[in-house]
């Protein structure tokens, strides 16, 4: 049967899946041809294979950037009978998240990684020289791989990829349903499903371009690797990968940096790390790269360590696949928050990293002799002899972090071979239940010790370090990193104790490492290079490693909560056995009360609503008096806003709002807010508290002193008669915050029988006092309290102090600078020879 | 012997101390039986939230305290006390991972994990006319 289905506009659709099928045969012929122009003999053959590769390359590359192109005009046009666009866009989502929107999903995320190998190939195809076929075999069997995880084809009954160009009437979950019957369909599907809430944000838009630049580039220093051992040229191809390795260092880096600027600035786990498997999954690749790179290094000038070059090279790569099939295959679900659905391409995923795992590490064991390495042992007084050591430190923190982060495979691979009892274990293996301090107390260390051999390693010269010559140069820098360490701990009052004091020490050395690696590669500038700015990319870099490291450790260690809720603390929670559990880190704010809260007093000011903006902001006034004359010294204003709803429904997705100063971040968000529409209707109940005067009574904003019975009480509502007999409870009531409010509750005997009584009420809490009789036996009154609930505007929200977080943003960029000069170095350098030779 | 060997070795043994004690932190998903015979001691349980029961949360009372049931894969229901708001979107979760302790019958957590279920997985188009 068939429908003529109206309103359908099926040509980008065909455009795009015929483009992504293009890209994927043409892929095809490239990696052949590429791989037949590497093993033909003849030169003649050699150039033709070449040149039918090339053309095949570019078509690929054409091929992807028109799918590219198709999907995002699908998107602009708000062509939902799209599944790709139904399901992650709608009309009311700003044009400048649309490109959130295109990767927001495992199709979009694929084609943006593909689009990156092909303008990098475009690029190898111009500089490549005599690398060009075997680099870009490997690059051009990367981009079938990717391509294959787009094609949504079946074969043999297996579907390989995912077609971005689903037709949502073609998707599996919707086969069969009435309305795909219906000819005019989508006359009722008038939006689409949506962006989830936290990509839309700007920083979602531009960090995974740069991240997933960083994954694609990861792939040169690999086929460099791979085609040094391919064409059993063993030495030549160091000298183009190590500006790409640096450039896929610089990018990756940077991409997992922006990743953590967007987790601080719209997240609210309350930091820019979290230990997160998605996080540390990109980590361990830049790791063992930077590895790489120094090994590298170390071999270029000294012919050591060219094994573990090819090692950290080829396993960087592999760990950019194994991060890939860790977040796509759905494997981590209950570990991690933010990972991708399952597409049920596991398989697929896994055959991807085992073609590129296999061949590379076979082929490096297979020709492991021929690899030529030096017979004489390196100095303990030459660089390269450290730079392997840090290398091997890196890899250390790599195996670690892979090893905690693997849990969810540990657990597959223990189900999958029944192997649960032969390890006594009942249960499914979970991760750490404090997670972040089970990375960091390994983690220091080795900071520690990275650190101290940033500092010094490059006070010794390659092969052999004249005696007296290392230390007479970094005494100086020696004693200004211990003076600054020794001034930061006198005055930077460093005292996080929440995990012992050997945490303490450990957080002191690593004050001290940090500062040396930014003094000793600073001061290296001028005492080994003599100023030479343009050689001294690697130090720039290393003073900002430092300071990362040192910006991390001031921000994480000194990082405060202020907005503890310092009232329930006074009914035992706080000194008691449950502080450590409970440490009540959510404040309330009712509207228009201001409560203090560490050195500022905050008032919840109201919420409003922006134009054509879905989120609701909340003012929230920060004030900081002199404690002595109660002056202003400072006042501001955040704007933490939410998204109150989600397609109709409630739902609280907060992002926060910083203060931003030279020396610390005040950071705020929402926790909580309440049910607007929620009719108010007051449950609340007066308690009963039989007190003497100078006893004194809780509640939940605060407590309330009696100070005395007074005769003749003077309360605004009581209005006195001749034959009253009055007395008022004279109470002082003491706030959070510590407001006092003075309340006076009337007690009256009317004509010697009747009781009234005339409550008082502080408005700002909704607390009302009533004094409702006087036991003169005990010589007690009894007094009745009630917290109203109707008072339904509040918000509560949390707020930290993150010190010193600027040492951490500037070191990323520091860091980022200094690589960009060593690329720049070291392509000059490379050309120079060139002309030379 | 050669000092390549020798820092080989070391690393070997660095490596394999780290690991063991990294895999001391892990533990198990738990039930609450277990929590309760070892109360005080740090579990992680999974278990699926009560909906027949009443979830409480009042900030205006106090803004860090939750209560709500839980019911672990054995079927047992406990009371859940958790020490801060209630998380966005609770009542949805699929299951939940607590991670806390057993005390007076009641599991006092610090953390919650939630799995939701998957934005795309009940893609149901929801049809209306305009």
């Amino acid at each position: 049967m068939d429908i003529k289905y109206i309103g359908e506009h099926l040509l980008p659709g065909q455009l795009g899946h015929f483009s992504a099928v293009l890209a994927f045969v043409a892929s095809m012929v490239a990696t052949v041809s590429y791989f037949m122009s590497v093993q033909s003999k003849e030169e003649l053959l050699k150039e033709s294979w070449k040149k039918l590769a090339r053309w095949a390359f570019i078509i690929q590359a054409l091929a992807v950037f028109s799918t590219f192109g198709t999907l995002y005009y699908a998107l602009y046009n708000h062509y939902f009978e799209y599944k790709y666009v139904w399901r992650n866009s709608s009309r009311d989502l700003p044009v400048s998240y649309l490109l959130s929107s295109f990767w927001a999903d495992q199709e979009g995320s694929f084609l943006l990684w593909s689009i990156w190998h092909s303008v990098l190939g475009l690029i190898l195809l111009r500089v490549g020289k005599k690398w060009e076929a075997p680099v870009m075999t490997v690059l051009s069997f990367a981009q079938v791989c990717l391509g294959s995880m787009l094609i949504g084809i079946y074969i043999l009954g297996y579907r390989v990829g995912s077609n971005p160009f689903l037709l949502l009437r073609q998707a599996e979950e919707n086969l069969g349903l009435p309305w795909v019957s219906n000819a005019n369909y989508l006359d009722f599907i008038t939006d689409g499903n949506g962006l989830n809430l936290s990509l839309q944000n700007y920083w979602m838009v531009i960090h995974p371009p740069v991240l997933f630049l960083g994954f694609a580039s990861t792939i040169i220093p690999f086929a460099y690797a791979f085609a040094g051992l391919w064409t059993r040229d063993y030495k030549e191809w160091i000298k183009p990968a190590l500006p790409w390795s640096l450039f896929s260092a610089m990018i990756l880096g940077t991409g997992i940096m922006m990743g953590a600027a967007w987790a601080y600035e719209s997240l609210t786990f309350g930091g820019y790390w979290a230990w997160d498997p998605v996080e540390n999954a990109s980590l361990v690749p830049w790791l063992t790269l930077v590895a790489g790179i120094h090994t590298l290094l170390a071999f270029k000038f000294s012919g050591h360590a060219l094994k573990s070059t090819f090692f950290f090279l080829l396993i960087t790569f592999i760990l950019i696949l194994y991060s890939t099939f860790l977040t796509r295959s759905g494997v981590l679900g209950d570990t991690s928050v933010h990972s991708f659905t399952d597409l049920g391409m596991s398989g697929q995923l896994l055959l991807y990293m085992a073609v590129f795992t296999i061949p590379g590490f076979a082929m490096l064991i297979m020709r492991r002799k021929e690899i030529p390495s030096v017979v004489k042992e390196e100095s303990t007084y030459s660089r390269e002899f450290w730079l392997f050591i840090g290398s091997l430190v890196l890899m250390i923190a790599a195996i670690q972090i892979t090893f905690t982060t693997s849990i969810p495979v540990w657990n597959k691979i223990i189900n999958g071979l029944g192997i649960k009892k032969l390890l006594n274990l009942q249960q499914d293996i979970a991760p750490p239940s404090d997670g972040v301090f089970h990375y960091n107390k390994i983690q220091i260390w080795i900071a520690i010790v990275l650190g101290l051999l940033t500092a010094i390693v490059q006070y010794l010269k390659y092969k052999d370090t004249p005696k007296g010559f290392f230390t007479k140069k970094i005494a100086i820098p020696t004693v200004v990193a211990l003076v600054i360490t020794g001034l930061i701990g006198i005055f930077g009052n460093i005292n996080y104790d929440a995990y012992g004091a050997g945490f303490l020490v450990a957080i002191y050395i690593m004050l001290f490492c940090s500062v040396y690696a930014i003094v000793g590669n600073a001061a290296y500038i001028f005492i080994g290079q003599k100023g030479k700015l343009k050689a001294a990319g690697a130090s720039i870099a290393h003073v900002g490693f430092g300071m990362i490291l040192l910006g991390i450790l001031i921000s994480a260690s000194k990082r405060e909560v202020i907005s503890i809720d310092r009232m329930k603390m006074l009914d035992g929670g706080f000194f008691g056995k449950e502080s450590k559990e409970n440490p009540r880190e959510n404040l309330m704010l009712p509207r228009n009360f201001p409560v203090q809260m560490g050195d500022y007093h905050v008032t919840y000011a109201g919420d409003s609503l922006a134009a054509g903006d879905a989120k609701t902001y909340y003012l929230v006034r920060y004030e900081r008096r002199d404690p002595a004359n109660g002056n202003i010294l400072e006042k501001f204003t955040l704007h933490p806003d939410a998204f109150l709803s989600n397609r109709g429904q409630q739902q609280l997705t907060p992002n926060p709002d910083s203060r931003h100063y030279w020396t610390k971040d005040i950071f705020t968000y929402i926790t909580a807010v309440p049910i607007k529409d929620d009719p108010a209707n007051d449950t609340a109940q007066y308690s009963s508290h039989e007190i003497a005067p100078g006893d004194s009574v809780f509640f939940a904003n605060g407590y309330m002193i009696l100070e005395g019975i007074q005769p003749q009480p003077n309360n605004p509502n009581y209005k006195a008669e001749s034959n009253d007999l009055a007395v008022g409870a004279q109470l002082k009531v003491f706030t959070k915050n510590n407001e006092q409010y003075n309340l006076l509750p009337v007690y009256c005997l009317r004509d010697s029988s009747r009781e009234i009584t005339v409550a008082d009420t502080v408005a700002p809490l909704s607390l009302y006092v009533r004094f409702s009789k006087i036991l003169p036996k005990e010589k007690k009154i009894l007094l009745q309290v009630k917290e109203s609930d109707t008072f339904k505007d509040y918000i509560v929200m949390k707020a930290f102090i993150f010190p010193f977080i600027n040492v951490l943003w500037i070191g990323i960029l520091v860091m980022v600078i200094g690589f960009a000069m060593s690329i720049v170095y070291r392509v000059k350098l490379n050309k120079v020879k060139k002309i030379q030779s | 012997m050669k000092k390549s060997n020798i820092i080989l070795l070391i690393l070997i043994a660095v490596a394999i101390g780290i690991i063991v004690t990294v895999a001391g932190d892990f533990s198990t998903y738990e039930t609450f039986a277990t929590a309760r015979q070892k109360e005080g001691k740090e579990f992680q349980v999974i278990g699926k939230l009560d909906t027949t029961k009443v979830m409480e949360y009042n900030p205006q009372k106090d803004a860090n305290l939750f209560r709500f049931y839980v019911i672990d894969k054995t079927g047992e229901t406990r009371p859940v006390v958790f020490y801060g708001t209630k998380p966005t979107d609770f009542e949805k979760a699929e299951s939940v991972v607590l991670t806390g302790k057993m005390s007076n019958g009641e599991f006092k957590c610090s953390k919650i994990l939630m799995k939701c279920p998957s934005k795309y997985k009940n893609d149901q188009v929801a049809m209306g006319k305009a």
